[in-house]
């Protein structure tokens, strides 16, 4: 395969962002969990509050809804969200690479289902989908 | 009260550790048994699982598809249309997922996971793949090559059926951000019985497909503050670890015996979330 083909292309930058995400959800993950980073729901809370459906423990535990965690990076539980949030950034990153890579091997079709999926997973990131409030 | 914290993310990786090992060797993905086993005998809040169980599956699949596409087993070309219309009702799926009261979630899944493991029983692999392509497939370019070492042959594929299998893999996409489900169960019988894609590119493409499908649902589950780290982290890193080790087991384990036990398995997490839904169980 060329290093030029959009599969190349797309397999290195999914395997360079999978290891740094990955690299960062266990850095994350030990802060957390070793208590260096304080969480903003206290662990023994927590047995409590996971019976609970997420609504009832976002009211319970104040948390902000829609973008409103972003504000909350330095504690602990916060910062492994962003982890999880960044394995889902991963296929939206790529599939925007794939338009340029898509327009210059001539596949125009695959590069107008390059810029849509761009789309979809732009508008599940902001929040921005019908029904998401 | 904090020791109690500890038991269960701890009981969780070593569940998710096992489960990584076990759906590598029976040739499934970890969602569609994390989703079920967790919820039926874990004290969270079948919320919490499904984001889990959606996190889960979409991790694996990341951590896979490089190889799989330098490979030529997973094709970039035939994931685009699947995963747009897959993304799209996959985000419909979490959304109505979180509009359902739980008692009607947790009896779908009961019946879904049960069919799935019928599904599994009954499935049987095609290998015809030397059909012509239909107009959808030659304008999408999906066809490709690849090379089987087990059969030691160049085999070269196209789809058909190409607008059934994106409307299939709407639904799919539906269900699988409604249960948190990867979802590679019903993908790879729609990639080469229903497109007649070979059996491993249908597995290579279907893992593809399930990092960019569940990446959507992620955020609805993000947004509805249905990932909890304690429990979310703990089941990544379990599946992360047992995968690896299981596709080292891969060549010396008995898969068709663990097969079935995973359908054993699914019978029964199934029949428990259904008889939890109907309240006869609870």
């Amino acid at each position: 395969m060329k290093r030029t083909d959009p599969q190349d292309i797309y397999a290195r930058w999914l395997e360079t962002g999978a290891r740094a995400v990955f690299v960062f959800s266990l850095v994350a993950l030990g802060l957390y969990l070793s208590g260096v980073l304080s969480p903003r729901i206290p662990l023994q809370e927590l047995p409590k509050l996971w019976t609970l459906s997420a609504a009832e423990l976002m009211r319970q535990a104040d948390t902000p809804g829609g973008l409103g965690w972003l504000r909350l990076l330095g504690y602990g539980d916060y910062l492994n969200l962003l982890a999880i949030a960044l394995f889902s950034l991963l296929s939206l990153v790529c599939a925007a690479r794939m338009i340029p890579a898509f327009l210059r091997s001539g596949e125009r079709v695959q590069a107008v289902l390059a810029v849509l999926q761009v789309l979809v997973l732009l508008a599940a990131a902001l929040n921005l989908f019908p029904g998401a409030r | 009260v904090y020791d109690s914290f500890w038991i269960w993310p701890l009981a969780l990786f070593a569940l998710c550790f096992l489960l990584g090992i076990v759906a590598v060797i029976a040739g499934i993905g970890g969602g569609v048994l994390f989703v079920p086993i967790v919820g039926s005998f874990f004290p969270f809040h079948l919320d919490f699982v499904r984001g889990a169980g959606l996190v889960v599956a979409l991790s694996g699949t990341l951590a896979a598809a490089p190889t799989l596409l330098r490979t030529n087993l997973a094709n970039l070309r035939l994931v685009m249309p699947l995963a747009l219309a897959g993304s799209i009702c996959s985000l419909a799926g979490a959304v109505v997922g979180f509009a359902l009261p739980v008692n009607v979630v947790q009896t779908s899944l009961g019946v879904i996971i049960i069919a799935v493991a019928v599904l599994l029983w009954l499935s049987k692999a095609s290998d015809e793949y030397g059909h012509r392509s239909d107009y959808l497939g030659q304008l999408l370019g999906l066809s490709g090559q690849f090379h089987d070492p087990a059969a030691g042959q160049h085999i070269d594929w196209r789809t058909r059926r190409t607008a059934l299998g994106i409307a299939a893999f709407g639904g799919i996409g539906f269900i699988g951000g409604l249960f948190g489900l990867g979802a590679g169960w019903a993908n790879v019988p729609a990639l080469n019985l229903l497109m007649s894609a070979p059996l491993k590119v249908a597995v290579g493409t279907s893992g593809l497909a399930i990092s960019i499908i569940n990446s959507s649902a992620a955020w609805v589950y993000i947004y509805r503050g249905a990932l909890l780290p304690a429990i979310a982290m703990p089941a990544i890193l379990g599946v992360m670890l047992g995968s690896r080790i299981g596709a080292r087991l891969l060549h010396t384990m008995p898969s068709a015996a663990v097969r079935r036990i995973v359908i054993g398995v699914l019978v029964v997490a199934g029949g428990r979330a259904l008889l939890r839904g109907l309240g006869i169980w609870s």
